[in-house]
């Protein structure tokens, strides 16, 4: 009980403090940051090029070796293929949820979030039964004759793309339904009134108004995708290993900290350098030019 | 004032600490059907015995205890590890040495006991088959890398660990006892040429259901899984030509707060009864020789102690020494 009205008395002056300092509203923040994600950095950093031997050993390893080159082409690979899969089935959806009627809206909201709070190793093994060559999806196909030997769906890459696209679909309906909710349809409507068909109404009006929000999507999807770790472990093969797994064999089961140290800052330096080229280009393309 | 409430607290706290201290410790596993065992068969019987209460904890991650190792904050103070890596910690002083006058190791199989550790249970990698799914199952690795007497996908351990590397060279006819050093390049050279058959099972549970589900009608398995699957109902059949044994240990983390009652722990829990009681639950075989006469001979029949005639040992130090240089090697040719 006391706590809350405590919390409720601290957060209460809180809008007049930021206004008056400034900087000191966010010095908590930033003390968050620097104790739970800049020390810990710091430190991966550090054994990076300290463990086994001081020098960077690690990192002329990991750009030496094609093994690890390969791994880090296939982790691109594979956040692309599903980045691209989850815009191209996302955004008819999104555009669907926000011209639909309300109640139909939440029903399907309630489904998008659902899927999103199961427990993601229950989802990703249920792939695993729905995907192999016994499993339902094969069985069905073979049944209505479309094949006859089944299909190698698990395993493989289309596993583990079929398997990312589903967990990442949210994160990319979400943005984009807010995107595209503030589009005014009336733009539709005079696009239209002046001639553009139905093509050019959604390349040259919808597209560009929706480009924030694709391109925020799209951004999280690939970034998380990046740093992917149980569904591609299940899922996939092992020709298509992602950066992830081999992090966790260095850190967890090598106890190679690091190798685990410099595979994991590259990946790092790859995600905040992609946010800094999307922040420019969001930037340019948004809308009204604020 | 101030002060003296602060130190009455301190005193306080330290008061309640203490005792609940010495009345705890932390057993880490690797979760599973088979730390539910553990946590029946020998954590129980000793805090009935001594009052210990036996926190749970896990899953083993090697990760994490080389980070409570380095920052001096040991929150485990038993854990049950691959005998590999046991064996390779012990050698880089991350873990305590055991008490043997409080760990009768008279008792215990001697290939399963160094300074650091003693065996928790012994498993051996089978060749198990789901022969409702086959018409004929593989009896030996030669068998199960022949893919045009047994055709279909096959199933192995993912990890680099030992198991596949003397499987495949098993098969290409390295007798057992010339297994080690281990020839690399053989052995890849012969999984080439299966490698587009393999579905790789990353845990036992992953294990169990591609046999189950014939996703991967046959493969190498741990023995407790086809136990399991037996007992499922599903029909079964176990190859134990060859059966490759590897063992669990238990290692004491260096700067463990409770040193003393993870010794008697570990006494308690490699004495013959509840290694017995262990061994009827999982499938996996007691590391205690006196415990094979505590079962029921239905039971003991089934487990990889009493396969011991063509059994092959895998070589849990030279493991442990190359334990970098193989896994380096097998990751590269996994993602070629």
């Amino acid at each position: 009980m006391s706590t809350y009205s405590d919390a409720s008395a601290a957060i209460a002056p809180l809008p007049k403090a930021r206004r008056a300092t400034g900087f000191g509203g966010v010095l908590p923040a930033l003390a968050f940051v620097a104790i739970f994600f800049i020390a810990p950095v710091a430190v991966l950093l550090l054994r990076s090029v300290l463990e086994p031997v001081p020098g960077f050993g690690n990192y002329a390893q990991l750009i030496g070796s094609a093994t690890y080159l390969k791994i880090f082409a296939n982790t691109f690979i594979v956040s692309g293929l599903v980045t691209a899969i989850s815009l191209l089935i996302g955004f008819p959806v999104a555009w669907a949820l926000a011209i639909m009627p309300g109640r139909l809206t939440s029903v399907i909201f309630a489904i998008l979030l659902l899927s999103m709070w199961t427990n993601l190793l229950a989802r990703t093994y249920a792939w695993m039964v729905l995907l192999q060559r016994t499993g339902l999806i094969n069985k069905m196909l073979i049944g209505m004759g479309l094949i006859d030997k089944p299909l190698a769906l698990v395993n493989n890459l289309t596993g583990v793309t079929i398997g990312m696209t589903y967990i990442m679909l949210p994160f990319i309906i979400l943005p984009l339904y807010g995107v595209i909710r503030k589009i005014d349809p009336s733009t539709l409507q005079a696009a239209a009134l002046c001639g553009a068909n139905r093509w050019q109404c959604l390349t040259r009006v919808l597209l560009p108004l929706a480009m924030p929000g694709m391109a925020a999507g799209a951004l999280m999807v690939f970034v998380m995708s990046l740093g992917y770790f149980v569904t591609p472990s299940l899922l996939g093969g092992t020709a298509n290993m992602m950066l992830a797994e081999l992090i966790a064999q260095f850190v967890q089961s090598l106890v190679n900290w690091g190798m685990g140290g410099a595979a994991a800052l590259v990946l790092l330096v790859v995600t905040l350098s992609l946010y800094a080229v999307q922040l420019r280009f969001v930037g340019n393309q948004n809308p009204g030019g604020r | 004032m101030k002060t003296t409430f602060a130190f009455a607290a301190v005193a306080a706290f330290v008061a309640v600490s203490v005792p609940a201290h010495a009345d705890n410790m932390v057993f880490s596993s690797w979760g599973g059907t088979t730390q539910d065992a553990q946590k029946a068969a020998w954590a129980s019987p000793f805090t009935e015995k001594t009052g210990i209460t036996v926190v749970q904890d896990g899953p083993t991650d090697y990760g994490k205890l080389k980070a409570m190792v380095e920052a001096g904050q040991v929150t485990w103070d038993v854990v049950d590890v691959e005998g590999d890596y046991a064996a390779q910690a012990g050698k880089n002083g991350q873990l305590e040495k055991l008490d043997f006058s409080v760990i009768d190791k008279s008792k215990l199989d001697p290939r399963f006991v160094t300074d650091y550790s003693v065996g928790s249970f012994y498993y051996s990698f089978v060749i198990g088959c789901n022969a409702d799914a086959v018409s004929a199952c593989p009896k030996t690795w030669a068998d199960l890398f022949d893919t045009a007497k047994f055709p279909g996908k096959r199933t192995f351990y993912k990890w680099s660990a030992p198991g596949v590397i003397e499987a495949a060279l098993l098969a290409d006819g390295v007798a057992a006892d010339k297994l080690y050093p281990l020839d690399l390049d053989r052995a890849f050279k012969k999984l080439d040429t299966i490698k587009s058959d393999i579905v790789w099972w990353s845990g036992g549970a992953q294990s169990q259901q591609l046999l189950a589900s014939a996703e991967a009608p046959f493969g190498s398995v741990w023995n407790g899984r086809m136990t399991a699957l037996a007992a499922s109902g599903i029909k079964t059949e176990t190859s134990w030509e060859q059966n490759i044994t590897a063992a669990d240990s238990l290692v004491v983390p260096k700067g463990s707060p409770n040193v003393e009652a993870a010794m008697k722990f570990i006494a308690m829990a490699t004495s013959a009864e509840p290694q017995a009681a262990l061994a009827k639950a999982t499938g996996y075989a007691p590391i205690n020789v006196d415990s094979a006469k505590l079962m029921d001979p239905e039971t003991a029949k089934t487990l990889p102690d009493q396969q011991t005639a063509s059994q092959v040992n895998a070589d849990m130090n030279y493991w442990a020494d190359n334990r970098d240089a193989i896994g380096e090697k097998w990751y590269a040719w996994q993602a070629k």
